[in-house]
């Protein structure tokens, strides 16, 4: 009814309209017609009929305002004025559009990454339920140490808060198909893992209990992505027999294209089908520490009480087996919602690019609300016959919120179009630290952030002008020009803008300056050894051909001789762990307990801990990483000799402050067997730049069999030379693997990509603030020149030297910014700390970044402020003075 | 002139207005005229207050409108209670009955 009513009335608004218009009218007349009789002359009496009416607009409009719809059609006025307005002002209003799309376009694509990445609940049943478990040492500063299969049992068996305890490991196995051999990555999972994800099958099924039984057949899962890349989508994959590890392994399913966690992988399958895994040997040592383990908890259970269930399951651990959890090391649980720590190592840079994009944004807000300040200027004579025609200041205010608005909403559109291309190299860049990154996307909460943000950024600028519209009618009627005593209140309002546009991009620029100077410190670090000309590819043979030592061994010796003996091969080594490679970089140094000879710890103690990195003969000449004491190995260090092993120069200085350690023994097996130290190399930081060295022994790979990783060093491009490497190992052995070829040079720069790109987007956030504030500078100065236009020309007739007028526009100038970046400068002493964890060898309050930025701003204020005061140079003091 | 003005609260401008198209109907100055007569000069009612009132009064449907001649031959709207009105007025004048009642009661106690 009331809807019909509205639509009939919209519809016979013009008749109303007249209605109205001709009603008070008519009640002007009888009321003169009233005043004539009472004996007043006609004139008299219409004059005063008018003054008693107060003015038929005032009449008219106040009805208008208590009409049913009379909000929409107010709302339409101001959006068709306000259209028309920007219409007539198109520079104006595309110079604003432009400068909001570039702030909201920015926002909008941090937020996708943020909202995926930190925000979106993970795409599982109940994911919001799903906890990580970490074995944690605190005495020993260890924070997530693996798994054995007796400690998931005792989590599985004792716990009473979860309702699945699920287990995850990852290998990389020889899958053998029709014409060469192929290395996967397998996840290798408890039967209940997709289960407990609530994941269901594309094809056929997922693991069942059975399939984890001792004497199961083998099966296997595909990834959606494994299963289209290598398989183009076979819809007949389901029962194919694949050789892996010499036994056949069925395929008995396909998964939906989903995220993986907690890393990608090529197929699934159960712990009983890996060799590792499965032996007898492993399962019953309880220190032989592999997996990954999940939890889900039993709905209604809060975090709190499922972690004080599972530190008391850990406490009768700890008390069960003081062998194994010497009451020195602190052992523990510690539980914590997968999503978080999927994203715990992406968390702080993208808050700190989320921040500076809306440090960005609110600078081109105030920009913008300058800019409407300025025209407002222009517009004031309009708003104050608005006002004399009946318009209520709060219309009128809305009148601006309206249009700015309108401008910040056509803003978000293009911000919207603009941010794509951004957002895909956002992902790629948060693909570096969370597999969450596959998720970003922009959806319904990503558009409704814009739409928020664009609406909100419009209320923000047009706030300040509106209110100033119309606060002075008379005034300004009164006046032939603009300048009113208003426009000095705009003068300080602006000021006032540009100084916390000053203060935000000072913020950001010292922001962007400590992390290029944390970058330039880090590409500077010498990483121990020469990562020029190097290969480094992965070896994967079949280890079925090669079971005892002696064939793993011999491998080893054939491969590096066949390398060694290429054209172009300067040195060639094997070793587990090449430098810089990106799994080394993402678990960080193993953490292996030794004793030293004469120094036993004895029960109960801690024990102390180095990493092991198993290396070949040549390994140091190779990569030249400086001998400092001692021997390298040589070919002969293998089972039969001595065992041997070369140390790290911190584990020198660490483990044996006063002594020559070459000669000294230590053991990693209570005392069964010994390792001979002969010699000392120099420390290699090898898990990134930003890694100090820690402790390291490394130790002969022939003792152990064979090396996954193959460093070569060549005399000219590594990658010329690969075609060869990789035909020569094929000659030896067609089941020999090959993969990941990469110059270590190129994983060094892939190493420090995140901080090399976390610097380049700040800096360019931090560029754009100081384009936009030396734009907002640069127009109040010239405004203030306008302004001044009568006084300069007096103070120059009077004989003021130019020189001192400019002096002193400058200094209005150079106050307002001096006093925001004052403002800046105690700000970014206060945000710095933010970003220490991000800064590598740099203070956040490094003396140099805060000087250099300093002195940048203050140069680039002083230009913004020149170029409008030479203005100054070119007033005729004749005409300034004709102006009035 | 009258010796004090007392301000219109909405509700009581409403009552008034019923009130004075009770018996005729009338044109805005009409109900102005009307309304001061019938508190003796004690309201007096502003074109600024009556014509928002008259429409709102009209949208509510307690009035309705039409274009008449005035008594010196002016063309006037005419406005004249609805049954909607008449059942306003007797409500309105029943709630203002209660609250003078009990406001004077208040102030002699």
């Amino acid at each position: 009814m009331r809807l019909i009513n509205l639509i009939r009335k919209w519809s016979h608004r013009q008749k109303e309209e007249q209605d109205l218009d001709q009603e008070v009218h008519a009640y002007l007349e009888l009321l003169t017609a009233e005043k004539i009789r009472d004996g007043m002359t006609p004139e008299a009496a219409a004059r005063s009929a008018r003054i008693e009416l107060g003015g038929t607009e005032q009449v008219k409009e106040q009805v208008r305002d208590v009409r049913s719809g009379a909000w929409l059609e107010t709302v339409l006025q101001d959006l068709r004025y306000g259209f028309r307005m920007l219409l007539h002002n198109p520079g104006f209003s595309s110079l604003i559009v432009l400068t909001l799309a570039l702030g909201i376009g920015a926002n909008t694509a941090i937020f996708s990454v943020v909202y995926g990445v930190l925000l979106r609940p993970l795409p599982y049943q109940r994911g919001g339920d799903l906890v990580v478990l970490h074995q944690q040492a605190t005495q020993a500063h260890l924070s997530n140490v693996p798994f054995s299969v007796k400690e998931i049992q005792d989590y599985r068996g004792y716990n009473h808060t979860l309702d699945a305890v699920v287990e995850y490991h990852n290998m990389n196995f020889l899958l053998l198909g029709k014409d060469l051999a192929e290395r996967v990555e397998a996840g290798v999972v408890s039967a209940n893992f997709f289960d407990a994800l609530g994941v269901k099958p594309l094809l056929g099924r997922t693991f069942v209990a059975t399939d984890e039984s001792p004497n199961a057949e083998p099966v296997i899962i595909l990834s959606y992505q494994y299963w289209q890349r290598r398989h183009g989508g076979d819809a007949n994959i389901v029962g194919r027999v694949f050789q892996m590890n010499d036994r056949p392994h069925t395929v008995i399913g396909v998964l939906p294209p989903i995220p993986q966690y907690p890393e990608e992988n090529d197929i699934y399958m159960p712990t009983t089908a890996c060799p590792t895994r499965s032996s007898a040997a492993f399962i019953n040592n309880r220190d032989s520490r592999m997996m990954t383990v999940f939890g889900r908890v039993k709905p209604g259970v809060t975090l709190a009480t499922a972690q004080a269930d599972l530190s008391a399951v850990a406490g009768q651990i700890e008390t069960a087996y003081p062998e194994n959890y010497p009451k020195a090391y602190g052992y523990g649980l510690a539980a914590a919602p997968l999503g978080q720590d999927l994203a715990r190592r992406a968390r702080a840079t993208l808050l700190v690019l989320l921040g500076a994009a809306g440090f960005v944004l609110l600078i081109a807000c105030a920009n913008v609300a300058n800019l409407m300040l300025a025209r407002l200027l222009k517009r004031e004579r309009e708003f104050a016959v608005r006002r004399a025609l009946g318009a209520s200041r709060v219309r009128l205010m809305r009148q601006l919120l309206t249009e700015a608005t309108m401008l910040a909403v056509a803003g978000g559109a293009l911000g919207l179009m603009l941010a794509p291309p951004v957002l895909s190299l956002l992902v790629k860049f948060a693909g570096q630290f969370t597999t969450r990154a596959a998720e970003v996307k922009m959806d319904a909460p990503v558009l409704l952030f814009t739409l928020l943000l664009s609406v909100g950024s419009g209320l923000l600028f047009g706030f300040a002008p509106a209110l100033y519209s119309g606060a002075h009618v008379a005034e300004t009627l009164r006046q032939a020009a603009a300048q009113t005593s208003s426009a000095r209140k705009h003068q300080r309002l602006r000021a006032s803008l540009v100084m916390v546009q000053v203060a935000v991009s000072f913020v950001l620029l010292i922001g962007a300056g400590l992390m290029m100077r944390s970058f330039v410190r880090l590409q500077q670090v010498d990483p121990g050894f020469r990562s020029d000309r190097l290969l480094s590819l992965r070896l994967s043979p079949n280890f079925n051909r090669y079971q005892t030592p002696q064939l793993a061994s011999a491998l080893s010796d054939n491969t590096l001789r066949s390398i060694r003996a290429l054209g172009g091969v300067e040195s060639a080594a094997m070793t587990s762990n090449s430098p810089f490679s990106p799994r080394a970089i993402a678990n960080g140094p193993s953490s292996n307990d030794f004793e030293i000879e004469g120094k036993l710890a004895g029960n109960g103690n801690m024990k102390p801990s180095t990493d092991v990195t198993l290396v070949s003969d040549r390994y140091f000449e190779t990569i030249r990483q400086p001998l400092l004491q001692g021997r390298t190995f040589t070919e002969h260090d293998d089972a039969e000799t001595l065992k041997a092993g070369i140390i790290n120069q911190a584990m020198a200085r660490h483990r044996w402050p006063t002594e020559d350690p070459v000669g000294k023994r230590i053991t990693f097996d209570q005392g069964k067997t010994w390792t001979t130290i002969v010699g000392v190399v120099g420390d290699v930081r090898e898990y990134g730049l930003d890694h100090a060295p820690g402790d390291e022994i490394y130790l002969p790979v022939k003792q152990f069999g064979f090396g996954s990783g193959l460093v070569v060093r060549t005399s000219s491009d590594p990658m010329s030379i690969y075609p060869l490497i990789r035909k020569a190992l094929h000659d030896l052995d067609p089941q020999l693997a090959v993969d990941q070829a990469e110059t270590i040079e190129r994983r060094q720069e892939e190493s420090v990509s995140s901080p090399r790109i976390t610097a380049i987007l700040l800096g360019i956030f931090a560029l754009l603030a100081l384009v936009i504030s030396a734009s907002g500078i640069a127009g109040i100065m010239a405004l203030a020149v306008s302004q001044r236009t009568q006084e300069l020309g007096i103070r120059m007739a009077l004989g003021q030297p130019r020189t001192s007028l400019i002096g002193m526009v400058l200094r209005q100038g150079l106050a307002v910014s001096l006093s925001g970046t004052a403002l800046g400068l105690i700000g970014a002493v206060a945000l710095g700390r933010l970003l220490s964890s991000m800064l590598y060898a740099t203070p956040p309050t490094d003396a140099i970044t805060f000087a250099t930025v300093s002195l940048l701003f203050v140069t680039v204020a002083t230009f913004a402020c020149l170029v409008p005061a030479r203005r100054v140079t070119r007033i005729d003091p004749i005409s300034a003075l004709r102006q009035e | 002139m009258p010796p004090e003005q007392t301000s219109l609260l909405q509700g009581t401008l409403d009552l008034l207005i019923l009130k004075s198209l009770a018996l005729q109907q009338l044109h805005g100055l009409g109900i102005a005229r009307r309304i001061e007569q019938m508190t003796r000069g004690t309201f007096q009612v502003k074109p600024g207050s009556l014509f928002p009132a008259l429409h709102r009064m009209e949208e509510e449907g307690w009035l309705t409108s039409t274009w008449g001649e005035s008594e010196n031959n002016r063309r006037a709207k005419y406005y004249r209670l609805t049954k909607a009105g008449r059942k306003q007025l007797e409500t309105e004048t029943e709630r203002w009955g209660r609250i003078s009642l009990a406001i004077a009661q208040a102030l002699e106690a």
